[in-house]
């Protein structure tokens, strides 16, 4: 009996030392099948990233075709922009993504981080209401109207003035926000601080909004789920996912006075509109001039977060490069116009001085 | 009885070595040492994470309802009544349901049924908490804000908890959703508490002229009371700390509902939502916080679960 329970420990011991072993192998495979081809002088093959979601479509486009150029494999989680942030702060993450440039706060925690603006999207407004159709005319102030508070059912005479012939009921309006840190909250929110000072003074932009009244859902996915399944909702997600889950867009008005569809076009019109580059490396797109007739008012950039000092430096170059210059051609079938030469050239500018 | 502790045919002396023996000491003593240490270590960290915020706020952030990242405000007063509202509103609708499920698996059912329906109720408790608020989502909140909602405003609504639109996420969702993952957990536990009631009690109760529901109340429930409060207390556990059920079908707001139609939000569903990104350094330390004051909470229910089982015994002379 002794015997057979020492041999017992015995076998559990070798098996032990033989999981240990089989998981170690195991490791060490996938690095080398994610190392295996493409050039042999870089030390690593793997960029790991995290954070927007927004992007997330163009980026897992780059995914297999840098692998076939460069031999390098990109791997993406696609986070959110908040936790994006936190990734890269704490350089779990060899870059980390985010729609919403870095507060000040965030700026001095990251330690010395760039953000390069390498991709262009938008936020859309959204809203369910039974018996109304598609496109309904918004402003500005008006959907702050309604996430203050101030505006609470879909008859009222400041909607009504804005699409004549169109029956509204008196449905309560229920808006939905994001309940996680998120680069839509603050390009909405953004945008409604820039046209309303009431916005502004009362809720003001953040990633996480104070909103006072309405319902909060988690990621892009749970506000357009949260408002398919309420009438009478209003929401914004990232603009993807209005073709995507069949949502009904709002047109908003922008500062010359048009209704613009979100899109390609709308989008590429308000980047072309601004050009400034902020002391940070952020370009703020939300509510471009008048002078800009056709640009879409809720636009965004979104930014690639990168340490200055990258232990990949050289494959972190060449990496973004690629994605502010080839990475681009994806960009229009997915909804991202390309980007402005000016700014592809003050991107290659900030991408040159990580070291 | 022998003193003869050192021949061989009796016990072996202590001083030889048995690997056996001391694997056996090693590994249940280690295992029993982690999980004390794995408790101090993740309570000093939630601490030490907190501390920013504890000393920005203090114990102010009990009562303030402020929860603003832009002016890098934060208090925990709208969560805690979150918490508070929707774990006590589920135990006391679970825990009538779960002690007669309990009674009726122990003393009423016909024999054939007891195992089916007892699998069944134990089942309710295997389904993974994302499921059961997905459920809530898609099934049960519609089904409130029509049916349910629009009658208890229509008839309750002069109490103003009942008054109010109808949605389909809120306070009465995320009650209903604890409601169902706290029963079979109460209910599972009171009906081994009172299978262990000696039979010969019961049947002497019987026996004296007692109807099945004096014996029950005036024999079984008091010999098992302890017990029920610790089942409920566990229950209890449940309910505070669930995140991902609730915050499915609570709605997050920002703000205390005026009714329980309304959205609101409870500590463990916002630290869930909103620790990763937080948008300043203040408001993860906030989110710290939150989750010393949830451990707060589950510390103090078990050890005035332990206090009363402890009182109960000695009442009862066990």
């Amino acid at each position: 009996m002794q015997r057979f329970r020492r041999s017992a420990l015995l076998m559990f011991a070798a098996g032990t030392v033989v999981l240990a072993a089989a998981c170690g192998s195991g490791g060490s495979s996938t690095t080398t099948v994610t190392a295996g081809g493409g050039k042999s002088s870089a030390s690593s093959k793997v960029l790991t990233g995290a954070g927007s979601t927004l992007v997330y479509p163009l980026v897992s486009q780059w995914e297999p075709d840098y692998a076939t150029k460069a031999g390098v494999t990109i791997t993406y989680g696609a986070i959110g922009s908040g936790g994006g942030i936190d990734q890269i702060t704490a350089r779990a993450v060899d870059f980390g993504a985010s729609d919403a440039p870095l507060s000040a706060d965030q700026a001095t925690a990251c330690k010395g981080c760039l953000q390069i603006p390498w991709a262009l999207g938008a936020t859309v407004v959204t809203y369910n209401v039974k018996g109304v159709p598609n496109n309904l005319h918004l402003t500005g102030p008006v959907v702050a109207d309604m996430y203050l508070g101030n505006i609470t059912s879909w008859n009222d005479p400041k909607i009504k003035a804005l699409n004549p012939g169109v029956s509204l009921p008196s449905t309560k309006v229920t808006p939905i926000y994001r309940s996680d840190g998120s680069g839509d909250s603050f390009v909405f929110s953004s945008y409604l601080s820039a046209v309303s000072p009431d916005f502004k003074s009362k809720i003001g932009a953040s990633t996480q909004p104070p909103f006072s009244t309405g319902t909060g859902a988690a990621k892009n996915s749970g506000v357009a789920a949260s408002v398919q399944s309420t009438d009478g909702a209003i929401g914004y997600v990232a603009i993807s996912y209005i073709a995507a889950d069949g949502l009904n867009q709002a047109l908003i008005q922008n500062a010359a006075g048009k209704y613009v569809t979100p899109g390609v076009d709308g989008i590429k019109a308000a980047a072309d509109a601004v050009t400034s580059v902020q002391p940070d490396g952020s370009i703020p797109l939300v509510n471009p001039p008048a002078s800009a007739a056709t640009a879409y008012p809720l636009s965004t950039y979104t930014y690639a977060i990168v340490p200055k000092s990258s232990p990949k430096a050289a494959e972190l170059k060449a990496f973004l490069t690629y994605a502010i210059t080839d990475g681009q051609q994806f960009g229009p079938d997915l909804g991202f116009p390309p980007l402005p030469s000016a700014v592809v050239s003050s991107d290659k500018t900030e991408i040159a001085s990580i070291s | 009885m022998s003193t003869q502790v050192d021949t061989d045919i009796a016990l072996p002396p202590r001083s030889r070595f048995h690997i056996g023996d001391l694997s056996l000491r090693l590994v249940s003593g280690l295992a029993a040492v982690s999980v004390f240490v794995v408790l101090v270590l993740i309570a000093y960290k939630v601490i030490d994470q907190a501390s920013a915020a504890i000393s920005a706020f203090g114990l102010g952030f009990l009562t303030s309802t402020e929860w603003n990242a832009v002016t890098d405000q934060f208090g925990a007063a709208d969560l805690i009544w979150g918490t508070v509202v929707t774990s006590a509103f589920a135990l006391i609708l679970a825990v009538p349901i779960a002690i007669a499920i309990g009674l009726f698996l122990s003393e009423l059912a016909p024999r054939r049924l007891r195992a089916p329906v007892g699998a069944l109720v134990e089942l309710l408790a295997a389904i993974p908490s994302v499921v059961l608020g997905l459920w809530g989502i898609l099934v049960m909140g519609p089904f409130l804000e029509q049916h349910v909602e629009p009658f208890l405003s229509d008839h309750f609504g002069f109490i103003p908890l009942f008054s109010g639109t109808p949605s389909n996420v809120g306070v009465l969702p995320a009650c209903l959703v604890l409601t169902i993952m706290v029963v079979p957990i109460v209910a599972s536990i009171s009906r081994e508490l009172f299978d262990s009631v000696p039979g010969d009690l019961k049947q002497g109760s019987m026996a004296l002229g007692s109807t099945r529901w004096e014996m029950v109340r005036s024999v079984a429930i008091p010999q098992v009371s302890g017990g029920l409060v610790a089942a409920v207390i566990l229950g209890l556990a449940r309910a505070l700390g669930e995140a991902i059920a609730v915050s499915q079908v609570i709605g997050n707001s920002l703000a205390r509902p005026s009714s329980i139609f309304g959205s609101a939000d409870t500590l463990a569903s916002r630290i869930a939502n909103q620790y990763q990104g937080a948008a300043t350094p203040l408001q993860a330390s906030s989110l710290a916080y939150l989750a010393v004051i949830l451990l707060v909470f589950s510390l103090v229910a078990n050890m005035s679960a332990q206090l009363i089982v402890r009182r109960i015994r000695r009442r009862m002379g066990v």
